[in-house]
């Protein structure tokens, strides 16, 4: 026995941002971030140019008559589609993450609670999903049943749910035969509480580091598709501006390099704040 | 139509590496000439395929019975003379007589019988020969076709691809209906042209030699042409660049043919395009909703700049065109209604037809495209709409085939759309506007357009042999069409120099 006062236990949020905010270049990634987010829910409010329209000459270099990024090849204005394909592009990434999330972790959880056949049977569709080359299968998927915006996410989700579907697995068959679940099962708790209550969360950490990369990844597959043409065209994606401008690369290359740019600062920002999410979460890293 | 369309749509350049001084000393025996196909060719049977990358090969393997200059004049070829009767029922033609196909046997009056009947047959220009109704071969060096109605577009039709004359001994031993997928369609092609086939590779080559026998004394000039295959249009401009490919046609996108006029050493002409007369035009489905009144198709057609499209999307490597009938044709009617901008014109036309502005907007439609190329067309035309207050909405194909089965069976409202006029207007206009060719297919009258007088023109212009009387019924029919506006003519697809 010590003399020491016992600590009270700390919120593990707090502790988790503790972890989070001694990773600067996550913090830089979320601050990046968070302006991309505020940019694109109040951006189009603030810059109302609607971004179809025909506003300039066509090819105006960026800062020409005012406008900061130019026009492209219809004399549309740049700015005003970065600011309304940021929307598209991070709302796709993020409900295409929403998608995976929900059929990888339901997968996932089923075959690492219940084993046996269920899991088996389970297992050998996620491989048979891990095998199909994943652009070419939503691109198919795209060409079947329209490129329209859920389809475009659905796509995306359905690709891209394996990863999840593994992890939460194996996190599963590691919790399920630790002490504390067999005193609740021995306690008599029904198995979907066991599952959802008992395990899940714990098993979260891991997921919500690969769900953060997925937001990433997600947008630069909606990118590779609108550049390939599937997309809906009747709304603005960072992808499709580089699709539909590539054409003029050697003239104008500010109407692609400013999209990409758009696009490569996204995902990197997500990928730090990935990262920072991580460590803040691996106990392995946290101090005793 | 055939799906290799999609490729060379709107063809528009030839590319070709001549230093001016073999011109000045005229032509040399001997040589290779490397050129190039845009798009993979699959039959090099020109008598049962239609099509550019069928026929650019296809009339170096096979000769025709005439051949056009380019003032549409008819030239001998295989037949070195040729009589129209007097009521212009029977057209007798005088067969060289030293002809002979690729494995030496002599070229007679029956083979020219026989692919007519397999033409007829198989190629999708059901118009060019529909009124022949027998041929008759009094002799080994004279075929006389019986028509059942004076049909002045025959003569066209009897030159360059559209009319391969095939061996019978080779392609007669099977049904005339089988021909289309005969195995010597694109191996051991014997043909009756300039020049014989030595390979043929899938999506790789076509490689001709020299016909030595040719009828023609002294011709051709070259050895042997490479035919390349090179679908990607950016690979093409610096296989051009390079040199590695001597001659090109068919180059379409305005970025790559302005490229290739920077090139030393290259010449890049439109001459000649008006042989397939391409146009491009945004097609309206005259059956349903806002499009059915005639008001708001030429509001559309005003509130389209047509100098935008030419200028900038174009990039001058287009020219106006007014009607569905190319302006190289010599049955072009320039004295039409010509819709230059005007959105107050434009606005007071939807006023009039009883739409006005409601919260912003009139109404809405949709506009297709079939090829990405095209793309920045129906995005210009959603943008300048916008100006009329009509909401577009710009719908996107998956491939090709989707595009073409929305088009055939009108589920449309507008479409970017390119037709070729293959030379005679019977051949390639009057399937977008005659009412009994309403959506059967792709490029047929897929605008369910149907006015009485232009199908009485039109069957009155087939059957007319007088060319001035029949260049005044195309003027009349072109009127009608510029007026009412089954289709909108943007440009034709051609190069300014």
């Amino acid at each position: 026995m010590t003399d020491e006062p016992i600590q009270k236990a700390r919120s593990p949020f707090i502790e988790a941002w503790e972890m989070f905010a001694r990773n600067r270049s996550a913090v830089a990634g979320l601050i990046i971030l968070v302006l991309i987010s505020l940019g694109a829910v109040f951006g189009p409010a603030l810059y109302p140019t609607d971004p179809f329209d025909m506003v300039w000459a066509p090819f105006s270099p960026p800062g020409d008559a005012g406008f900061i990024f130019g026009t492209d090849y219809l004399g549309r204005d740049l700015l005003a589609m970065i600011i309304n394909g940021a929307r598209v592009s991070l709302i796709i990434g993020l409900a295409a993450a929403v998608v995976s999330i929900v059929i990888g972790v339901t997968i996932g959880a089923l075959a690492g609670f219940y084993r046996g056949i269920i899991e088996e049977i389970l297992m050998r569709i996620t491989e048979f999903f891990q095998v199909l080359p994943t652009l070419l299968f939503s691109m198919v998927i795209v060409a079947l049943f329209g490129a329209s915006l859920p389809m475009i996410t659905l796509a995306i989700g359905i690709v891209s749910w394996t990863a999840v579907a593994r992890i939460t697995r194996a996190e599963f068959l590691r919790i399920r035969e630790l002490e504390y679940v067999m005193a609740s099962r021995a306690s008599g708790t029904k198995n979907a509480k066991l599952m959802f209550r008992i395990i899940l969360p714990n098993a979260l950490p891991p997921i919500i580091v690969q769900s953060a990369l997925m937001v990433g990844s997600a947008i630069l597959f909606e990118a590779g598709l609108s550049f390939l043409g599937l997309t809906d065209p009747n709304v603005v994606s960072w992808g499709q501006i580089i699709g539909s401008n590539r054409q003029y690369i050697l003239d104008a290359s500010y109407t692609v390099t400013i999209p990409g740019l758009a696009i490569f600062v996204t995902v990197l920002a997500i990928s730090l704040v990935g990262d920072g999410l991580n460590d803040a979460l691996n106990p392995k890293l946290r101090s005793r | 139509m055939k799906h290799f369309f999609k490729g060379v749509a709107a063809a528009s350049a030839v590319v070709s590496l001549l230093a001016s001084s073999a011109i000045a000393e005229g032509p040399k025996r001997g040589g290779t000439l490397v050129t190039v196909l845009g798009t993979n060719v699959r039959n090099l049977n020109s008598a049962v395929q239609s099509g550019i990358v069928t026929g650019y090969p296809g009339a170096q393997l096979f000769a025709s019975p005439l051949r056009y200059d380019d003032s549409w004049t008819p030239q001998p070829y295989l037949a070195k003379s040729w009589d129209v009767s007097e009521d212009g029922l029977t057209v007798t033609l005088h067969l060289v007589e030293n002809a002979k196909f690729h494995d030496g046997t002599p070229l007679t009056s029956k083979d020219v019988a026989f692919s007519l009947d397999v033409i007829k047959a198989n190629h999708p220009f059901k118009s060019m020969f529909a009124p022949v109704q027998s041929v008759d071969t009094p002799d080994d060096y004279t075929a006389v076709l019986n028509l059942s109605q004076p049909h002045p577009a025959l003569m066209l039709a009897m030159s360059g691809q559209l009319m391969s004359i095939i061996p019978q001994h080779i392609y007669g031993d099977v049904p005339i209906e089988e021909v289309k997928t005969h195995p010597r369609n694109n191996e051991n092609v014997v043909g009756s042209g300039p020049f014989k086939l030595v390979e043929y590779k899938s999506g790789e080559h076509v490689i001709l030699e020299r016909f030595d026998d040719f009828f023609i004394d002294g011709r051709p000039y070259l050895d042997k042409i490479v035919m390349r295959i090179i679908p990607d249009p950016a690979a093409r401009a610096i296989a051009y660049e390079n040199g590695e490919v001597h001659m090109g046609a068919f180059e379409q996108l305005p970025r790559i043919i302005n490229r290739l006029k920077e090139v030393d050493g290259l010449n890049v002409t439109p001459n000649g395009y008006g042989g397939i007369g391409p146009l491009d035009w945004l097609a309206f489905n005259t059956t349903k909703g806002p499009l059915a009144d005639v008001r708001v198709r030429k509001a559309i057609a005003y509130a389209v700049d047509k100098n935008f499209v030419l200028n900038a999307l174009m990039m001058g490597t287009a020219a106006d065109s007014k009607t569905g009938i190319h302006p190289d044709s010599p049955f072009y009617n320039a004295n039409v209604e010509g819709y230059d901008l005007d959105l107050d014109k434009a606005a007071a036309l939807l006023d009039e037809a009883g739409f006005p502005v409601k919260d912003g907007t009139r109404f809405s439609l949709t506009i297709d495209f079939g090829w990405p190329d095209v793309k920045p067309q129906v995005e210009y035309v959603k943008a300048a709409l916008k100006k009329v207050n009509i909401d577009v909405e710009v719908r996107a194909s998956a491939d090709f085939p989707t595009w073409a089965q929305r088009m055939g069976t009108m589920d449309f409202d507008m479409s970017w759309d390119t037709v070729f006029n293959w030379g005679d207007p019977v051949i390639g206009v009057h399937r977008t506007y005659d009412s009994s060719n309403i959506a059967k297919g792709v490029w047929s009258n897929t605008q369910g357009y149907s006015n009485a007088r232009v199908d009485e023109l039109m069957a009155l212009a087939a059957v007319e042999n007088d060319a001035d009387k029949r260049k005044a019924l195309y003027a009349e029919f072109q009127a009608i069409i510029a007026d009412e506006l089954p289709v909108s003519p943007i440009d034709m697809v051609y190069l300014k120099d």
